[in-house]
């Protein structure tokens, strides 16, 4: 809200330099900034609050600064010359909708000569960044810059009747607004009406064909109070907005409303007008001023300071409220009109709490007894990203938005949640995978130089699931090209496949979930025969493989590029394995290595499950230690070797119980597989 | 039971393995070479032959036992006196021929996105205080991220929380505090817990402003909370973060959720209030820093906890825009480029 100097000063006396006046009304909750210098004038910008319609004018300001300062605000008379003749004989006023308006006040000024407005009024105009159009429509802006009660000036000659009805439109009614817009109006929204059609869209704009022109000369001037919702719905549906609409959306001051419209009528007798003997104020349920108790103790109680009832009296009288002690401690406070915002004892404590300075307030670190922490996945998501960290893949965020041409092609097989009012096209839906977003990282840092780019992501992805949006948080992992920078010693490692299910592995293994299954299985966004399906204890959590060169393509990414993407929701609704404290061996374990041909299409996957499967009591861990086709082999064979550890926990093996356990082995993955024992490949 | 006897025997011949090993260290020639020979394994006075000499000492059970460590030492000795004897008739080593001044191994570790770095750092300073983490769905209705909260349906105060829809009813959380309404729905005081996560709101991208950031929440609620908690505690926070000497100011504000409302600043780090045409505070030597306020009685109607029993205190701030303030990042938008040159300087941090 612009606010200038001088025109406060019809108010208020200010006395204080410019810079303590903003840093003082800073600390009243009215943030001002110097917008720029006038003539022998300076302009404010002042921060208003949604709650707070009452700022939106001089007066209001002037109020706040008259109460931070304690200065009384001047009092302003404003003179009428009299006509002999009551408004009401000129215009007949009838509210038809008294909810969205309960209150309509108006009056007729006869023989106003219109023309360009004196300088002290142009001066004022301008000041609030407007153009000066003629003295009756600056008089008009006058009046709500000055006191926040939006008024409206209609040419009398041009009202039909001349009859006024404040009513809801009819459907198929249209205004041609002043702004020359065509508007189709509603039974929802409030018009002004003469006898044959809408004159203006109430609170919210005039028309076109009962405006002031230049050639103007009787005026019915227009004060009003309407329902803030009503107008908001109605400039919503229109799209229209003003600073009248802007006013009442938040509120006017119901008893304001004769007084704006005598002021108006006042400043136009300085240009000719005469204006009627009585204005017409249709009032039909006047409202009485709100009460609230307040407590002495719970001001105390909010606030954790003693603030003294002459304080409080003092403070609320200056601001208008009138204060009735019923004892000691108590007092029934009346509201004033133009404080809409002031509904409960919390909001008076607050404009105690304004006035008393929260800089006074003390300073008290609470004394907090101990709670249980609530659990959360916090922990979880620290250490899983800790063993990524480990891997080199750094963390990324991406925006949730998504671009719903490429959300579609990255098919993820999920439907996309989308936004009903978008920032751009581009944006317009929210992501149903982590890929997308991974994919234009890698793009945007191979542009700039990096090649070797490692991230994960642990976000939500979002789907319409059975009529319902679904969020899930999710893990995704990217990894595309080498795995360090080039260095003396040799040239870095280029990734691949199995550095990214390391990674997985590892930071699952962290977390205590285990055993993880992999099996093959297609995904849309992987290479067909490149790609496995995640699994823990039967519940599939998610995919890894070689990203598609479609993809690759669609973001510009040269490949290969690895990914996964894990849905950690489902992940963490398993219960991990719990942490046992395992005491280091007391005795030696037996280490046998096992190598064989297999089947080329037999999975490791396959045979790993298989020995689990066996339970040997003594098998402490195995492992791959050699995977080779080729040269020397059959061609749909390849030779693995397996390293076993056998340990007994409680005694040292004999050689007899590991043989057996070795021959247990070979004879199952005989018979399973069809493997053939290298020579030296067996220990026994 | 090894007799005290061993126990001393034990601890004399560890005393001359220390010994020997100080003293090869220092042989630089033949000479002191065979002093120390003679020191150790003189038949007369070495040291091995009195060992030798005090076998005779111990009883017959213990005596295989003594002798195996007189022996060992003595093996230990001979070892020593052989690979001295070598090390000064050695030729002079070849020169190395690598260059030690070359870079050593470079070990890339991932790092965490900066927004995370800082969320972090905050989260532990109210972890710290003893409050919880939680978090709720980033798909809201208009019940919990307005409603509930004292919005009323076209209460103008919307117009600052500009909103993405997804339907009448479903939304993108505007702030995390639906979050505060689902914790007080499901818990009694005392409650004291932090909410980190992702808002949204309808905002067209500029170096300040993106329609997805982070925020960061808080709430306490008990008996006897007062305003002076909040200040207390606050000012506590935020000295933690940007350090003791940080000045601090409250303000009064506007939240429909809050009754009194403050804002709060801190002095400007990037002028230090000393420039009036300072870019970051405007000249006015304030940063506005977080939104708080004593929780409206309204919101504990909402969630059916008694005002009169219980108060409280909540403040929200934005994660990436403090970071951006606290590092002097000129662009919110770094954060979601996701440039490496950019993620991985935080780790130095």
């Amino acid at each position: 809200m612009k606010i200038s100097l001088n025109w406060l000063k019809d108010y208020v006396d200010i006395g204080l330099p410019l810079r303590e006046l903003l840093d003082r009304l800073t600390m009243i909750g009215l943030v001002a900034e110097e917008r720029e210098e006038r003539a022998d004038d300076v302009i404010l910008d002042v921060e208003t609050y949604a709650n707070r319609p009452d700022t939106l004018g001089h007066l209001g300001i002037a109020r706040e600064i008259g109460a931070m300062l304690r200065s009384p605000l001047k009092d302003q008379t404003w003179p009428l010359s009299d006509l002999p003749v009551r408004t009401s004989e000129l215009v007949d006023v009838q509210i038809l909708d008294e909810d969205l308006c309960p209150r309509y006040c108006g009056v007729v000024v006869k023989g106003v000569k219109t023309g360009p407005s004196p300088d002290w009024l142009r001066t004022r105009i301008e000041a609030m960044g407007l153009k000066p159009i003629n003295n009756i429509v600056d008089v008009s802006n006058y009046v709500l810059f000055a006191t926040a009660q939006p008024i409206h000036a209609f040419d009398l000659s041009r009202i039909a009747g001349p009859r006024v009805l404040i009513r809801r439109a009819k459907k198929g009614e249209t205004l041609r607004t002043l702004e020359g817009k065509d508007v189709a109006l509603s039974p929802e929204m409030l018009v002004i009406a003469d006898e044959k059609k809408p004159m203006a869209i109430a609170g919210v704009i005039g028309g076109e064909d009962s405006a002031v022109t230049a050639e103007t000369q009787d005026v019915f001037i227009e004060s009003a109070t309407f329902d803030p919702a009503s107008v908001r719905r109605t400039r919503k549906e229109l799209e229209i907005q003003t600073d009248a609409a802007y006013r009442f959306e938040r509120g006017a001051d119901i008893s304001f409303a004769p007084h704006a419209a005598i002021m108006a009528a006042s400043l136009l007798t300085q240009f000719g007008g005469k204006v009627a003997r009585e204005p017409v104020d249709v009032y039909p349920r006047p409202r009485k001023p709100k009460e609230i108790v307040l407590r002495s103790r719970r001001i105390a109680e909010i606030l954790g300071v003693e603030v003294g009832d002459a304080f409080v009296e003092r403070t609320l009288e200056d601001l208008g409220f009138a204060l009735k002690a019923n004892q000691q401690g108590l007092w029934r406070v009346q509201v004033p009109f133009f404080r809409v915002d002031i509904e409960r004892e919390a909001d008076l404590i607050e404009e105690i709490a304004r006035f008393f300075g929260y800089d006074k307030i003390p300073v008290v670190v609470p004394p907090f007894e101990i709670l249980e922490p609530v659990p959360s996945d916090k922990d979880r998501i620290r250490k899983l990203s800790q063993g990524l960290f480990h891997f080199g893949f750094d963390e990324v965020i991406n925006q949730s938005f998504a671009d719903p041409e490429r959300e579609s092609m990255l098919r993820s097989g999920k439907s996309p949640v989308e936004i009903r009012n978008p920032i751009s096209s581009k944006a317009s839906v929210l992501r149903t995978t982590l890929l997308g977003g991974l994919l234009e990282n890698t793009a945007w840092n191979r542009n700039r130089g990096q090649e070797g780019v490692h991230i994960f992501e642990i976000g939500n992805v979002y789907s319409w699931n059975e009529n319902a949006a679904a969020e899930e948080q999710s893990l995704g992992l990217s990894t595309a090209g080498p795995l360090g920078a080039p260095h003396w010693k040799g040239k870095p490692a280029e990734t691949d496949f199995f550095h990214l299910k390391g990674a997985l592995e590892a930071a699952l293994e962290n977390l205590r979930y285990a055993p993880i299954v992999f099996e093959e299985a297609a995904c849309a966004f992987f290479e067909e025969d490149y790609s496995l399906a995640v699994s823990f204890k039967g519940q599939a959590i998610g995919r890894l493989g070689q990203v598609h060169g479609r993809l690759l393509d669609l973001y510009s990414v040269k490949g290969p590029v690895y990914a996964a993407e894990l849905n950690l929701e489902l992940l963490f609704s398993k219960q991990a394995r719990p942490f046992e404290y395992v005491p280091l061996p007391r005795f030696p374990g037996v280490v046998r290595d096992l190598s064989f041909l297999v089947g080329r299409d037999v999975p490791y996957q396959g045979i790993k499950l298989a020995i689990d499967k066996l339970g040997l009591p003594h098998l402490e861990d195995f492992g791959v230690i050699d995977h080779y086709a080729g040269a020397n082999i059959p061609k749909d064979k390849k030779s693995l070797s397996l390293r076993f550890t056998f340990r007994n926990p409680k005694a040292t093996l004999v050689a007899e119980d590991v043989d057996k356990a070795e021959q247990k082995i070979v004879k199952s993955l005989k018979s399973a597989f069809k493997i053939q024992l290298r020579e030296g490949g067996g220990s026994s | 039971m090894p007799s005290p006897n061993l126990r001393t025997f034990q601890n004399t011949i560890d005393a001359y393995k220390t010994k020997l090993a100080e003293q090869s260290a220092q042989i630089q020639d033949p000479k002191a070479l065979d002093e120390l020979r003679h020191q150790f394994l003189s038949r007369k006075r070495g040291y091995v032959t009195i060992l030798l000499e005090e076998l005779k000492t111990f009883a017959p059970e213990e005596k295989p036992t003594a002798g195996q460590l007189v022996n060992a030492l003595k093996n230990e000795i001979q070892e020593r006196l052989e690979a001295l004897e070598a090390r000064l008739k050695a030729p002079a080593k070849p020169k190395r021929e690598i260059d030690l001044t070359l870079p050593g191994e470079k070990r890339y570790r991932g790092v965490p996105h900066p927004i995370r770095l800082f969320q972090r750092e905050i989260e532990d300073i109210f972890l710290s205080m003893g409050f919880s983490v939680e978090d709720g769905p980033e798909i809201e209705t208009d019940y919990y991220n307005f409603e509930a909260l004292n919005f009323p349906p076209h209460h103008p105060a919307r117009d600052d929380w500009d909103t993405l829809y997804i339907t009448d009813k479903l939304l993108l959380r505007t702030h995390t505090s639906p979050v505060q309404i689902r914790v007080m729905e499901k818990q009694k005081p005392p409650i004291r817990i932090v909410l980190p996560g992702k808002v949204f709101r309808r905002d067209v991208p500029d170096p300040t402003h993106l329609p997805m950031f982070f925020q960061l929440e808080g709430l306490v609620v008990d008996e006897g909370i007062t305003f002076a908690h909040l200040k207390g505690t606050l000012e506590f926070f935020l000295k933690r973060l940007f350090g003791d000497k940080i000045k601090i100011r409250f303000r009064p504000s506007f939240f429909p959720f809050t009754e009194p409302s403050a804002e709060v600043d801190i002095e400007c780090l990037a002028c230090g209030a000393k420039d009036p045409e300072c870019r970051i505070c405007g000249g006015t030597g304030w940063k506005e820093i977080l939104g708080s306020g004593m929780v409206d009685p309204q919101v504990f109607k909402n969630v059916n906890i008694d005002p009169e029993k219980y108060s409280g205190w909540a403040f929200g701030l934005g994660i990436d825009r403090t970071a951006m303030f606290a590092y002097g990042i000129s662009d919110m938008r770094y954060f979601f480029e996701n440039d490496l040159r950019f993620i991985r300087q935080f780790d130095l941090k």
